[in-house]
């Protein structure tokens, strides 16, 4: 990986970065190593095991800070599709940032999903049960991996930006219901403990603390795959777009030597 | 094309998941035979706090009892509850009341929301042993 930034247009051979690093996603790759560290540190070390669940409530401190960020990463899906959609620019950038977000979001739900069941058959007894809570989850989890399909479906960049950005805003008001379907229906999954509306968190201080760390440390890794994600999708569309040139290139070539 | 297919299937699995799991209605032990779907001769799902010194294990049958807001149900369980079955705790049984009786084929434990730190000194007894904690 080089040093050459993706805007600043340094005096290259190619007009093209040679690497998506930047010093800055350097710095953020050290803190998300750091704050890892200190997330095992007290996940697993400082923070006590739990009256009732002993030792199994370690898992809260990777199961709630990935599905916080996986809805924080839909919610800039959808931001950045608005921004697209609505923007007079219509930059192609607010478009890449929603497809990033979104791929990551799903990645991290996808670490909530299994830790939790490992969680579920732990202190539930069972690693999955269709209520409230797990079905709207799976839900949302799959609407997501459709968003993915969408974005794949062909045509070009503006088409593939204009379908995946309507489809971005839409899918994002289910965040909603998954939060309050807890409170909406009766469940098996507990109810909120820290995002709640009465404000009265019953948690160890050590162990609310532990989570923080874990929502630090996620937090980051999220920025850090977010910038480099966007930008090798923008490598990704310059390949493509490069392609098309060289085959009409060599269409119009072919052309001009049929021509006498 | 296929992957979007796939996902309407699967969203489609999921709702029907869903819907198939609500027909054991969700019942809380004093709702029993007074809330509408919590009749005593269908299948129900029924919440209750497993009553302090109830639990007996004979012969791999668990036998406990749940309470709710005042109402106690004897529960039957082929099997050892898994999880963080114990006494005092929030739990959801799966079955069908003969006799009185909630013949039970699945457990779970229910966990609150509330967490606190281990401490082997506590020798009171658990606060929580209290009804319509659930």
């Amino acid at each position: 990986m080089t040093t050459t930034d993706l805007d600043a247009g340094t005096p290259a051979r190619t007009s093209a970065p040679r690497g998506t690093g930047t010093r800055a996603t350097r710095v953020l790759g050290i803190a998300t190593v750091v704050a890892m560290a200190w997330l095992v540190a007290f996940g697993l070390g400082f923070s006590p095991a739990d009256r009732d669940q002993e030792e199994s409530v370690r898992i809260l401190y990777v199961h709630v800070p990935t599905i916080w960020i996986a809805y924080l990463a839909f919610v800039v899906t959808a931001i950045s599709s608005g921004c697209y959609l609505f923007g007079r620019k219509k930059s192609l950038g607010f478009d890449r940032v929603a497809g990033a977000s979104a791929e990551i979001g799903v990645v991290f739900m996808a670490v909530t999903l299994i830790v939790g069941a490992l969680w579920g058959r732990l202190t539930w007894g069972v690693f999955w049960q269709w209520d409230a809570r797990l079905t709207t989850t799976a839900l949302l989890f799959v609407t997501y991996i459709g968003y993915l399909a969408v974005r794949r479906l062909g045509g070009s960049h503006h088409q593939r930006a204009k379908r995946s950005a309507v489809l971005g805003l839409l899918a994002v008001l289910e965040i909603p219901l998954v939060h309050w379907s807890v409170r909406l229906w009766r469940s098996l999954h507990q109810e909120a403990t820290v995002l709640r509306t009465d404000g009265d968190i019953s948690m160890d201080g050590l162990m609310l603390f532990s989570l923080f760390v874990g929502v630090i440390a996620f937090t980051l890794l999220y920025v850090w795959l977010l910038l480099h994600r966007s930008r090798t999708m923008f490598l990704e569309d310059l390949i493509e777009d490069r392609g098309l040139d060289q085959a009409l290139a060599a269409r119009r070539a072919e052309a001009e030597e049929v021509r006498p | 094309m296929l992957v979007l297919g796939g996902v309407l299937v699967a969203g489609g699995v999921i709702v029907t998941q869903f819907l198939g799991s609500a027909v054991d209605y969700y019942c809380n032990v004093d709702e029993i035979g007074t809330r509408s779907g919590c009749d005593d001769d269908r299948r129900l799902r029924v919440q209750g706090t497993v009553e302090a010194d109830s639990v007996e294990l004979d012969r791999g049958t668990t036998t406990f009892v749940i309470t709710f807001n005042g109402a106690e149900l004897p529960v039957r369980y082929e099997g050892e509850p898994g999880g963080i079955f114990k006494e005092c705790l929030p739990v959801v049984v799966h079955g069908q009341i003969v006799d009185g009786t909630l013949e039970g084929d699945r457990v779970e434990v229910k966990h609150s929301e509330e967490y606190e730190a281990a401490n082997e000194d506590r020798l009171e007894p658990d606060p929580r042993c209290e009804p319509g904690t659930v």
